[in-house]
């Protein structure tokens, strides 16, 4: 008979194995992390020399020089709005039309969203000639609704393929009661659907922010005004065709990412739930 | 009467201000440039600036990085036309000559021969050809020039002196045959340093080093024979230029792990003086001097290897503007880029930018380390200006085969046969 001391031992020594895995795994997401901070406090001389991740001497100045150099004041705001705009435009088209491919029968519902799943395997790359003849001829081109109309349209299939499959799983019990107790169509997506889905609009949000933030190339293409170009347009400022200002580029780095970061910590309780709950199923 | 006095006054001092001032006021017409140059957008609104009270004409420099997606925009925005008067066109001569047969570049050779062809004789002729389609060109395009060249560049060996002088040699002399280039190779081992690094990794620079030696060993046309395919790669010269990968390798002369080297690490590692040798372009000077402000090194031409043909480099237009043919400021256009390439605009680019300057008479303004790469302008080639082209596969087989050949896999006739193989692959492919 094995003794109690052998089943703790066994215990520990598994413990330690699965603890040493997960911080290398850990060590290994927060490393470029690290670097980039650290990067951002060196000088483009020490860069390539000081491989230390505390540089012998800290270089604050990068942040306020790349906040100037880089017009971050204006690019912020405009991407904090553009993200903002498709956000919530994508959440309100994607809940209704979700909604209505997993609860309304209507002809051709297959089909269509078939094609909606089909358009998220098109890069957006591939529809660049066409989105900018076609917003040239709407009067949109060099326009922020132009951008944000065309940022909704790239996030939407995604988010519509995930809410279906959340609505889909609901019961339908809750729809007949709140239709019992009055509620229209409208009323039950309002009322119950949206409430239900919370934890997959966490992801829906999180996702599509992230997207939006980081997006510049359809900016770079859709805008002719600098005024108009989002955040990501200003780090660019800083990588030259053959020499790149790392320091300013990493200070401006950890600026960009501080709101991504706090919405992912803020909703953070919800995406676990998003993702455990098969929000993102398939 | 109070209000009229005040006014007379301020109208008055108002003329003696304008009156003092030197520039032209805003004219109300204005310019716009599209341009993917991060690095030199500072010293182009500069320029602007002083074209402005020169002319009263607003020049509005628009950046739009990084080059893929300035590329991006351009080719939508000649499907929408909306073009803007100046842009510039990345990439292949058939890109720039598929824009010129749409109708969206203007043919700058009235302008440039106007006076005696002054504007076109200001530039070194080399970075011309890059914007020039001649009589008979394979694209089918108009003869004429249709870009104006910004600034130009030129790819060769760079040292550095102060690990040159380490090793026992004059810091003043770099290396002049191929046999030198080895001598020093033989020493690296000793002395614990890496000897020659490239982006050899992204092996387009593989290809240039390659075609340097070709040109120097069997001289142009049996090169542009080779490409036709009346030559073939299994010719001696072109295993003797296969061979001298062999005899850097061999000789310890090329860097641990060349063939994946990236150029990125190339130039880490020269600016850290951990390599005596790099192969690399004239932007380099740029980096080098963020990189390590201290750094003491020198330019010079591949070492001869033959002594049959000159030495020929790759080298050209470094970035290049066209002009909108359809913009109604396609004069004001052309002036503004004349003025631009003027030597003391281009001298001004040259010192803030650290590029070589497209005009000739600027080069005597620039550092001994830029005059250096501009004057092997000389020595100047680029595959762009030979008229025909080598099949891709062919490219990729070749460069790869020195790879090979670099790490020991396969000799120099075994590439040279492979390569030839699919040559011929591609020629019965094209009949």
């Amino acid at each position: 008979m094995r003794s109690t001391i052998y089943y703790k031992a066994k215990k520990t020594s598994e413990n330690i194995i699965i603890h040493l895995f997960m911080l290398t795994v850990a060590v290994t997401c927060i490393f470029p992390l690290l670097w980039m901070v650290s990067s951002s406090l060196k000088t483009q001389e020490t860069i390539f020399k000081d491989m230390s991740i505390i540089p012998k001497a800290l270089h604050f100045e990068n942040y306020y020089q790349a906040w100037i150099q880089g017009g971050f004041g204006r690019y912020f705001l405009n991407s904090l709005i553009y993200t903002v705009a498709v956000v919530i435009g994508i959440i309100i088209i994607s809940s209704l039309a979700a909604y209505a491919f997993s609860r309304l029968k209507f002809p051709g519902k297959n089909i269509i969203f078939f094609i909606f799943i089909a358009a998220m395997m098109i890069p957006i790359q591939g529809s660049f000639v066409a989105l900018y003849v076609l917003l040239n001829k709407l009067h949109l081109r060099n326009t922020p609704v132009g951008y944000i109309l065309c940022m909704i349209n790239v996030g939407l299939s995604t988010s519509i393929f995930l809410l279906k499959t959340f609505f889909d799983k609901m019961p339908k019990e809750l729809e007949d009661a709140a239709r019992i107790d009055g509620c229209s169509k409208f009323g039950i997506w309002w009322n119950v659907a949206l409430p239900l889905a919370k934890p997959v609009l966490a992801v829906v949000v999180v996702f599509n922010a992230l997207n939006v933030w980081n997006e510049f190339i359809l900016a770079l293409l859709i805008f002719d005004s600098r005024p108009l170009m989002p955040l990501q347009v200003a780090l660019i400022t800083f990588q030259g065709e053959f020499v790149t200002r790392y320091p300013l580029l990493m200070a401006g780095l950890t600026i960009s990412i501080i709101p991504i970061l706090l919405l992912y910590v803020l909703m953070q309780k919800y995406i676990v739930k998003g993702v455990t709950q098969g929000a993102v199923v398939g | 009467m109070r209000y009229g006095k005040f006014l007379s006054i301020l109208v008055i001092a108002s003329l003696f201000l304008f009156a003092g001032c030197s520039s032209k006021p805003y004219s109300g017409k204005s310019i716009t440039v599209w341009h993917w140059m991060t690095d030199r957008e500072p010293a182009f609104n500069e320029l602007a600036k002083r074209y402005e009270a020169k002319t009263g004409i607003k020049v509005n420099f628009e950046l739009y990085a990084p080059s893929d997606a300035y590329s991006q925009k351009v080719r939508a925005a000649a499907q929408g036309a909306n073009l803007p008067d100046i842009f510039g066109i990345l990439g292949e001569k058939r890109d720039f000559s598929s824009f010129i047969k749409a109708g969206f570049i203007l043919n700058l050779t009235p302008y440039m021969l106007e006076d005696n062809a002054k504007w076109k004789n200001s530039f070194f002729s080399k970075a011309l050809a890059v914007n020039e389609f001649n009589d008979g060109n394979s694209y089918a395009v108009a003869p004429g020039i249709y870009g104006v060249p910004i600034d130009i560049m030129t790819i060769q060996m760079v040292y550095n002196k102060s690990l040159f002088k380490e090793l026992g040699f004059n810091p003043n002399r770099p290396p002049q045959t191929f046999e030198e280039l080895l001598a020093v190779g033989k020493k690296l081992k000793a002395a614990n340093l890496e000897g020659l690094v490239s982006g050899w990794g992204e092996i387009w620079m593989i290809d240039c080093l390659a075609n340097n030696y070709a040109f120097n060993i069997m001289g142009k046309d049996k090169v542009i024979a080779t490409i036709k395919g009346e030559v073939p790669y299994t010719d001696a010269d072109w295993i003797k230029v296969l061979s001298l990968f062999k005899q850097m390798q061999e000789s310890g002369l090329l860097a641990s792990g060349i063939v994946t080297m990236v150029n990125k690490t190339a130039e880490q590692l020269f600016a850290n003086e951990k390599a005596v040798f790099a192969f690399n372009g004239s932007w380099s000077v740029n980096v080098y001097k963020g990189m390590n402000p201290k750094l003491e090194y020198g330019a010079f031409l591949p070492p001869k290897a033959s002594d049959k043909y000159p030495m020929a480099i790759w080298g050209g237009a470094g970035s290049s503007f066209m002009i909108n043919a359809r913009s109604k400021n396609k004069e004001e256009a052309v002036k503004f880029l004349s003025w631009l390439t003027e030597t003391p605009q281009q001298a001004y680019l040259a010192e803030a930018t650290n590029n070589l300057p497209a005009n000739k008479d600027s080069i005597n303004k620039i550092s001994d380390v830029m005059a250096s790469f501009a004057k092997a302008m000389d020595y100047a080639t680029h595959p762009n200006v030979w008229g025909v082209s080598e099949f891709s596969p062919v490219i990729e087989a070749f460069d790869k085969g020195i790879q090979s050949i670099i790490i020991g896999e396969k000799t120099p006739e075994q590439v040279a046969a492979e390569v030839q193989k699919i040559k011929e692959r591609e020629l019965a492919k094209k009949r």
